[in-house]
């Protein structure tokens, strides 16, 4: 793989980006680039514009206002041999059900007009790459859900993509199939390729992405690396004070919040934070982590997609 | 605009053969056994009573209208339930489009598989019709195949379009009520159409299938036909293949990129 590292022009570059559906606005107005050779996660809850966004990167969606290049060029204008060097994992797996998983692979392949030696030579490699070696012959409809999640990742790679572009990669799987997945996207990037993602879990954030897009109601509410975004919206430190006992001050932590029975505290110094407590108060003291940013920038209240 | 690529077209109709084989049985009793059994049915049951139609044997009569039922059948089912259940059930649209291929390519694709289905059911009810006799002019018959792969790409184009306005299978109720049925009852099958009151006859020579019949029958009977004839009943169905193309890319490409 000799992947242009030197280059450092982003790959794909939004300025005041929008979406309307017929009048209501998915996504309104963001400016974000993505790096070559970074792994981006775009965060947010259901309904904030994740999806939307990435299918206008696609080409799958028309802009309704703004600019968004991709490869240096308008999406409008994208060309089969730009088009090609993206990879999609859609949220919604939809695979050939009635083919095998070879077949799947082959029939993606023609897709990219890549001749029969080309993919001959690759299904084989990805088939290894994503561990489903010995399911090369199955139907796909007889696939367990991380098998399938696994093909279609897989099946993005076919063409050697330089950007991959993955939509919830790892909803409803089981942990071993998640930790596989992780591996292998972690393996992705050192190959210099890039990657977007969106996710609804914040560990695979944290472990995957250098830089996170919170996004939230067609808006970007910050964006950072994990370490940034935690010590800029929660400090180190979370304290989970049950109540009544609470801080004897509002001196030690930068913010808080009430959650019911607990308060949460977001803590610099959790020596300080402690002298302000009373000593028979009852609480959790952690790490602070995206999760607790996650739910500092977008609220905690349920959201229906 | 990029121009559409032929290997692109080609591998999405090569994805459909793939699927196609796997499920060849069910396929072929759709496609094959469907026409040649009303087949059957006519030829037994009404060519009994009926000496001659249009002045040839009623066999002769029948066998190239069931050719062109068989090829309209078939490319309107593949391009209705068929290309509804890719684009709606199975999402097999929206991995398509996530490659190098366009919605004209993958829609090109369609149709083209649709034809090429319409085609093994024209080709199996020649043949049946061929042995029972029903074809006086076997190199008539065979000229004809290529019209009918025109008209299967006319009928094709017509199904992507209503699939383009479906929500639902419900709405292919009334696409094979009001189009497919009239198609066959109508469009001189198996009943010449001159015994129509003027306003049917009108609305059948709407329909691309009256076109069709129009050119096998006298193909396959060896009954008089000009070429002038011919190619004002090709252009009609190209004419209305483009038309309908035209319709369900304009209203697809609202539908999934809007």
């Amino acid at each position: 793989m000799n992947k242009t590292t030197t280059n450092t022009n982003p790959i794909i570059k939004a300025e005041g980006l929008s979406k309307r559906y017929g009048d209501f606005d998915a996504v309104r107005g963001i400016d974000f680039a993505v790096e070559p050779a970074h792994c981006i996660g775009l965060l947010g809850p259901n309904g904030a514009g994740k999806s939307s966004t990435m299918r206008m990167i696609m080409g799958l969606s028309t802009v309704t206002s703004g600019s968004l290049e991709v490869f240096n060029h308008p999406v409008q204008e994208m060309t089969r041999v730009n088009k090609a060097r993206i990879g999609l994992v859609p949220q919604e797996t939809n695979l050939d059900p009635d083919i095998t998983v070879i077949e799947n692979l082959q029939v993606f392949g023609r897709y990219f007009s890549l001749s029969p030696q080309t993919i001959a030579e690759r299904v084989p490699r990805l088939l290894e790459f994503m561990q489903l070696e010995d399911k090369a012959g199955a139907l796909v409809m007889a696939l367990s859900g991380g098998m399938k999640r696994r093909l279609v990742i897989a099946r993005a790679l076919i063409a050697e993509p330089e950007l991959v572009i993955l939509d919830e990669p790892t909803t409803g799987l089981d942990p071993q199939a998640r930790v596989l997945i992780w591996k292998q996207l972690l393996a992705l990037k050192q190959q210099g390729r890039t990657l977007l993602l969106t996710t609804h879990y914040m560990d695979e954030a944290q472990r995957l992405c250098d830089r996170i897009i919170v996004i939230d109601h067609g808006q970007i509410l910050d964006q950072g690396s994990p370490k940034e975004l935690i010590s800029r919206h929660v400090g180190g430190h979370v304290f989970e004070v049950e109540k009544p006992r609470l801080p004897k001050s509002d001196t030690g932590y930068q913010d808080s919040e009430d959650i019911g029975d607990t308060i949460l505290y977001f803590v610099q110094s959790p020596a300080e934070f402690i002298e302000t407590l009373p000593e028979d108060s009852v609480y959790l003291h952690r790490q602070a982590n995206l999760e607790d940013v996650f739910l500092r920038l977008t609220g905690r209240v349920l959201r229906e997609p | 605009m990029q121009l559409p690529s032929l290997s692109a077209i080609l591998a999405v109709a090569s994805r459909q053969y793939i699927v196609w084989k796997k499920l060849i049985v069910s396929a072929l009793v759709t496609n094959v056994a469907n026409p040649i059994l009303f087949l059957f049915a006519f030829g037994f049951g009404l060519g009994r009573f009926i000496d001659t139609m249009q002045g040839i044997s009623y066999m002769s009569f029948v066998v190239p209208g069931m050719i062109a039922y068989g090829a309209a059948f078939a490319a309107s089912f593949e391009t209705t339930i068929g290309s509804f259940s890719r684009y709606h059930m199975q999402h097999n649209w929206d991995a398509v489009l996530s490659t190098p291929v366009t919605l004209t390519e993958l829609l090109l694709g369609e149709a083209l598989w649709a034809s090429i289905k319409a085609m093994i059911s024209a080709v199996a009810v020649l043949i049946v019709g061929w042995l029972w006799g029903g074809i006086p002019s076997i190199g008539g018959a065979l000229l004809a195949l290529p019209v009918v792969f025109i008209a299967a790409l006319c009928f094709s184009c017509v199904g992507l379009a209503a699939t383009s306005y479906a929500k639902g299978y419900e709405f292919f109720s009334y696409f094979f009520t009001f189009w497919v049925t009239p198609m066959f009852v109508f469009c001189g099958v198996f009943f010449e159409i001159a015994r129509f009151p003027d306003f049917i006859q009108t609305i059948a020579w709407l329909l691309p299938m009256t076109h069709l019949v129009a050119i096998i029958r006298p193909l396959s009977a060896e009954l008089p036909i000009d070429i002038a004839t011919i190619v004002l009943h090709v252009s009609y169905m190209i004419a209305l293949a483009v038309l309908a193309f035209l319709v369900a890319l304009r209203r697809m490409r609202h539908r999934m990129f809007d």
